[in-house]
């Protein structure tokens, strides 16, 4: 049990390595399929598996899918794969000064606090993720109002952005 | 004080409604009439110590005569502008003559504030017309090197004074000057009391100036136009000096000990700058460095806070302010005729501009500090108070005293006697407005002589 | 950008900072500042210039891992603590991860390195709203933080007001040395921050005057670099007398607005008995002094080659509104006969 949550956790922090060390596109959507794929274990590790599931689908399924073609359509003459010099110089910098850090800091972490949900609960009909959903539609009403006007504005944003044939922000180089 | 105070803000539809034709006649003759009105805090003196009193404003005995003088020097300034800004457009005469205007209104209300920080800010507040004036309407490209250590020199300076006044009320409770004298000091540590000392004379020793501090005076004199010189060397330096007076009472205990590297600084400040005065070539630079030389003897006699002191350093701020005002306006009528401060260039000058010659002689007798002149009996006062205090100043005050008569007399002669280089044959004659602009200078530094418990200050 | 779109955009600019501004709840005030960065960042992209898009980028970068920290910070003070009240953020942790973010979205001086870059990409009326209406939510969240005696903030706030002056003194490019002066600003809005709130709200009220009246100024003029200030006086002549009242107002310097801020600021630090950091702190004030003088000095103060000793005859009328220049520049030079007393009176 432990053990299996260690290996998510690290597999987690190789991810995060992979995005921040630079790499070319592809590969750095590799890093967050794997970091998607590892928090998603975590959550349903802790009993969240509706939401790790929702957060998989969105995650994978829509926004990996869109970036991975932009990326494919962004050719990129020269990659630079994980296994490049400064790629795997910067990566070796990051897992060893996280080692180091979470080795000074994070001393007194051990199993006690990792608590799963609804295991303090007794005789609940709901499951806490299922439940915080049906919550967010009944109570957080203009919560939600607002979330969506975002989503929206964020659409406009983007379109706004990404208009114009050469001069936009996506543009060939 | 708003008799005066209302007059002055009252020039300002003076100055923007009036044709361009009338400029200068209407704005002279109201200047000249709320210098008249000022005269009238003059009576008030001798019955106690603070007079027209109004809540943040009043006047006393060290006061009233250097309000007076800033009263006084705005006609003088303007009648001395005339020649040098009639090339302008109209627009910038009036823009200039608004500036002088807001110069004189800002040191009515810090020689008149009863509240030390409505002074500070004050002090400080005269800091922008001056930049304006020397580095707009300034002649060399070094003005605006002039005018960033003007300011940069006087703000480094008084910035911890902010912080000093500001910690001083924190104690007290109070700001006023008329309650200061009366309150407690909270007990500081040594070394706090010390920083705290240095702190609250570092921007007046700065405004002096103080030699070693004193390096953006000649550059800001040589490169400032006539009003801006004028100014300079008559009211502003003198805030220096008064807010010397001022502050003084309320470091009390401290001054005993803490002073005495000032004293030596303002003493051999006497002597290196009058040295220097002797070796210039620069008309305005001698003026401005003779300044500084006079002003060292007015730290020193204000350091020692002897009433004997106190009197001699404000009678010589007056004399000095009168005095040094009418040599600038004397190196200026030579400027506006050779279009250079160099002193072998204009020679022998008696020949063409006689009358000239004679108000040169006065000024340079009153630069000299001769007898029955207010400059003599404050260089007097204040030499007797530090021979008093310790025997050895006699030398360098005496040396200093001999320095200036040296200086003076080569200035005269140097511009005045001998023959007149052929290049120079073709002066403009003085014009009446010259005259009546030194006169105005000298007469009443004459009349003082009569009554001079009009700038006796507090022993009066 | 159709008119449609750009009132749009202004909207949600003007909503994401409300929501901020009315929020006591992590979540929510994270989700106006999100709001709001995201709704600037078109705007900002107006021209849709390379440089323009380029700062735009740049600003949402920056927003984004500022918003992003701050996220974090709220979810982890929720973890420890239980709630999510901006108010009640007392862990040390927490709080010194959001403070830092904030910073980096006002651009504090160790993390102000974008706001220069970004300031210098788009045109004068964005840089506006960037250095006046953009400071607003994230500096309403710093003012509900229970900040206690936190050295943090006066570290932010030296580095700031050193940096904000020092790193100016070398540009030759407006909208730089306004966004080094805004750094300068923020400065000495965060060092009274932990004493004195209202006096941050205060400076950043006269902040915000003198700045818009300098930004309108320049963009009156249409211009962005030192050298071509020299040319305002034939446009417009009695802004180019006023400029150097504005700007010396903007350093500080005593009978105009800007001194207002500062002498209360003093006030309450000496007060404090923080001498020795007042003192610091004002005298950190005239390296910021030095650039503005040189502003007014190439704007109205000389006139290449030589004083001008004629007005010219004619000149067009400008195309722009001048009055909220009118209005903004008379109150960034006179308001200090109306310095609030209750601040000075304990």
């Amino acid at each position: 049990m432990d053990f299996i949550m260690y290996l998510v956790l690290f597999s987690m922090i190789l991810g995060f390595v992979v995005i921040a060390s630079n790499p070319s596109p592809f590969f750095g959507a590799l890093g967050l399929v794997v970091l998607a794929g590892m928090g998603c274990g975590i959550l349903s590790w802790h009993g969240g598996s509706f939401l790790s599931l929702v957060l998989f689908l969105i995650y994978l399924g829509g926004m990996l899918v869109v970036f991975a073609y932009s990326a494919a359509l962004a050719a990129d003459p020269f990659p630079e794969s994980l296994g490049s010099r400064w790629v795997l110089i910067s990566g070796v910098i990051y897992l060893v000064g996280v080692v180091v850090v979470s080795s000074l800091v994070c001393g007194d972490w051990y199993e006690v606090i990792w608590v799963v949900m609804d295991e303090l609960v007794d005789f609940s009909v709901m499951r806490g993720d299922m439940g915080g959903v049906a919550l967010m539609y009944s109570w957080g009403g203009g919560m939600l109002i607002l979330s969506g006007g975002a989503l929206l504005l964020t659409l406009f944003v983007v379109l706004e952005l990404t208009r114009g044939q050469s001069r936009g922000a996506l543009r060939s180089i | 004080m708003l008799k005066v105070l209302i007059p002055t803000l009252m020039l300002a539809p003076t100055i923007w409604l009036s044709k361009p034709k009338w400029l200068w006649p209407t704005t002279l003759a109201h200047s000249f009439l709320i210098a008249l009105i000022s005269l009238t805090w003059l009576q008030n003196l001798s019955e106690s110590s603070w007079a027209s009193l109004s809540p943040i404003m009043a006047t006393d005995s060290i006061s009233t005569p250097l309000l007076v003088l800033s009263c006084w020097l705005l006609p003088l300034m303007i009648l001395a502008s005339q020649n040098h800004m009639a090339k302008d457009p109209s627009n910038f005469q009036r823009a200039y003559i608004s500036l002088l205007t807001s110069l004189q209104f800002f040191l009515i209300l810090a020689f008149g504030a009863t509240e030390l920080i409505m002074f500070y800010v004050m002090f400080e507040a005269t800091l922008i017309p001056t930049l304006i004036i020397i580095t707009r309407w300034g002649n060399q490209a070094e003005r605006l090197n002039a005018g960033t250590y003007f300011l940069f020199y006087t703000l480094a300076g008084s910035l911890p004074l902010l912080i000093a006044l500001l910690s001083l009320q924190g104690w007290t409770g109070t700001m006023s000057l008329l309650t200061l004298p009366f309150s407690d000091l909270a007990p500081l540590t040594p070394y706090t009391s010390m920083l705290w000392w240095a702190a609250c004379l570092l921007a007046f020793l700065v405004k002096m100036p103080l030699y070693g501090v004193h390096l953006w005076l000649p550059k800001a004199h040589v490169e400032a136009p006539v009003a801006g010189s004028m100014v300079l060397a008559a009211v502003l330096l003198k805030l220096g000096g008064y807010g010397m007076m001022r502050i003084m009472i309320m470091l009390e205990p401290l001054t005993k000990q803490l002073c005495y590297p000032f004293i030596i600084l303002a003493m051999w400040g006497i002597i290196m700058t009058g040295s220097i005065c002797l070796r210039q070539t620069d008309l305005k630079s001698l003026i401005a460095y003779s300044s500084v030389s006079h002003m060292g003897l007015v730290a020193g006699g204000i350091l020692i806070q002897t009433p004997w002191g106190f009197t001699g350093a404000l009678i010589l701020m007056i004399a000095h302010g009168l005095t040094s005002s009418a040599l600038f306006c004397l190196a200026n009528t030579n400027y506006e005729r050779t279009h250079s401060r160099t002193m072998v260039l204009a020679r022998g000058l008696q020949v063409i501009l006689p009358l000239m010659a004679a108000w040169w002689f006065i000024a340079s007798l009153a630069n000299l500090a001769l007898p029955p002149l207010p400059n003599l009996m404050g260089e007097l006062t204040i030499i007797t108070s530090l021979f008093n205090w310790s025997w050895w100043t006699l030398i360098l005050t005496g040396a200093g005293t001999l320095i200036t008569a040296g200086y003076s007399l080569s200035m005269f002669l140097t511009t005045q006697r001998g023959p007149l280089p052929p290049h120079i044959l073709a002066l403009e004659p003085s014009h009446t407005r010259e005259h009546l602009l030194i006169a105005l200078h000298l007469l009443p530094l004459l009349l003082l002589i009569l009554k001079p418990e009009l700038i006796w200050g507090w022993t009066a | 950008m159709s008119p449609l779109m750009f009132s749009t955009l202004l909207l949600a600019l003007g909503l994401g900072s409300t929501v901020t501004f009315s929020s006591s709840h992590w979540l929510l005030a994270w989700m106006g500042l999100e709001i709001n960065s995201l709704a600037m960042v078109p705007l900002m992209a107006r021209p849709h210039f390379p440089r323009a898009v380029e700062a735009a980028t740049k600003y949402f970068l920056a927003q984004a891992t500022a918003a992003a920290m701050i996220l974090f910070a709220g979810m982890t003070n929720a973890w420890m603590t239980g709630q999510w009240t901006i108010e009640m953020m007392t862990h040390p942790l927490p709080l010194t991860l959001v403070t830092l973010a904030l910073g980096l979205k006002i651009g504090l001086a160790p993390v102000h390195a974008w706001l220069p870059e970004v300031l210098q990409g788009v045109d004068l009326t964005t840089g506006l709203i960037l250095s006046t209406w953009q400071k607003l939510a994230p500096l309403a969240l710093l003012l509900q933080l229970p900040h206690g005696n936190s050295p943090l903030l006066i570290i932010l706030a030296l580095s700031s007001t050193l940096i904000g002056g020092w790193a100016g003194l070398n540009q030759t490019q407006l909208r730089k040395i306004l966004a080094y002066s805004s750094i300068a600003h923020l400065g000495w809005m965060m060092v009274i921050l932990q004493y004195a709130p209202s006096l941050t709200l205060l400076a950043l009220l006269t902040y915000i005057v003198m700045t818009s009246s300098i930004f309108l100024l320049f963009k009156l003029n249409n211009t962005t670099n030192i050298n071509a200030l020299a040319t305002s006086h034939t446009k417009i002549p009695v802004l180019t007398l006023f400029a150097p009242f504005i700007l010396l107002s903007l350093g500080g310097l005593p009978p105009l607005t800007g001194f207002m801020p500062k002498w209360l600021i003093l006030h309450e630090l000496t007060m404090q008995g923080m001498g020795t950091l007042a003192t610091i702190t004002a005298l950190t004030a005239l390296l910021s002094l030095y650039f503005y003088l040189r502003l007014s000095y190439s704007m109205s103060l000389t006139m290449s080659p030589n004083n001008l000793l004629t007005s010219p005859l004619w000149r067009l009328r400008p195309h722009q509104p001048t009055l909220p220049l009118a209005i903004s520049a008379t109150s960034a030079t006179m308001l200090l006969p109306l310095t609030p007393a209750a601040f000075l009176v304990r």
